[in-house]
């Protein structure tokens, strides 16, 4: 057992080293293109681009982190699994009109579908940038290609909970392997056996 | 000199019934003009998953200078309390923000029948 189940239970959601708002804190972790570096290689690509990688990679994240470095009004539009009429949430969330001082960031662009792809590259024709994340390249030159590797969460764990990384170094890998590298998938269960659940 | 801002309440207390009249006063000291202050009560959650907020009462300043002071005025609701299960932990907190620029300090407050967060899934529920 890598924790004492005692101990376990004392932890308070908010104090868990997997919670939420720690992991959303961690910030970008460049396996490519440094993060000062991606405004420039954004629009060396033309303003268009794809962030591409598997879920749980780290996309969300660099999307996040582009959004704070590009100049300009930025619209960052987070689509999600569970959103049911995701172009609505787009054109909600969408300057009127979009036009030359504006950059589109949407993440799960691959919700939007065939047709919903061609809408949104219309409705953003005139904005300076557009960047969409999906799982495959090939809509749009590739900006960053998100890879994971047990490598890199180890390091994440060690930065979150650096008091017990060597207890947790051992099971890492064959977490990562199981979640076939989705990230956030292996904090969850991480989430979990800190709080003692199952 | 970097910015300068404290929120204390009356008493120093960090405890409330729910629906109690939480009073205070907050001050700052500010490298440059800020438009406005705006002191919020509010309560968020943390833990695994999505991350909730909602605030429940807010009162702005406008125009306050560089520096000075001012009492505050706010209400909790009914609910809901501050608690820890163990998927989520609720807090409440007292937040003082300065825009533009979104500087801001915190005060963590407890609100509930008790002066600790109740815990779910004990027998006593504290």
């Amino acid at each position: 057992m890598v924790f004492d189940r005692r101990a376990r239970l004392r932890i308070r959601p908010a104090d868990n080293p997997f919670a939420s708002h720690r992991i959303d804190a961690l910030g970008f972790r460049p396996t490519g293109p440094k993060p000062e570096d991606l405004a420039e290689r954004l629009d060396a690509l033309g303003g268009r681009a794809d962030v591409v990688g598997p879920e749980g990679s780290g996309k969300t994240t660099l999307l996040e982190e582009l959004s704070r470095r590009l100049d300009g009004e930025v619209a960052l539009v987070p689509l999600s699994g569970t959103s049911r009429r995701p172009w609505s949430t787009v054109t909600a969330r969408l300057p009127h009109p979009v036009d030359g001082r504006h950059s589109v960031l949407v993440d799960c662009a691959g919700l939007l579908g065939a047709a919903g792809r061609l809408m949104l590259r219309r409705r953003c024709r005139n904005a300076r940038r557009l960047v969409i994340t999906s799982h495959r390249p090939g809509r749009l030159p590739t900006l960053v290609d998100c890879q994971t590797s047990p490598e890199l969460l180890a390091d994440l764990v060690c930065e979150l909970t650096p008091e017990h990384a060597d207890r947790l170094d051992p099971i890492l890998e064959e977490l990562f392997r199981r979640h076939d590298g989705n990230l956030r998938l292996c904090f969850r269960e991480l989430y979990d056996a800190f709080a003692g659940i199952r | 000199m970097t910015d300068m801002l404290t929120i204390r309440t009356d008493g120093g207390r960090t405890w409330f019934r729910p629906g109690e009249i939480i009073e205070g006063d907050v001050s700052w000291l500010l490298d440059t003009d800020a438009d406005d202050l705006e002191i919020r009560l509010f309560w968020y959650t943390s833990g695994k998953g999505t991350r909730d907020v909602e605030i429940v009462d807010s009162s702005r300043t406008s125009v306050p200078g560089q520096n000075g002071n001012r009492s505050f005025r706010l209400q909790a609701s009914d609910g809901p309390y501050s608690f820890s299960g163990k998927l989520i932990t609720l807090s409440w907190a007292l937040e003082l923000v300065v825009n533009p620029g979104g500087v801001s300090e915190r005060l963590d407050l407890v609100i509930g029948p008790q002066p600790i967060e109740v815990q779910l899934g004990r027998p006593d529920g504290f």
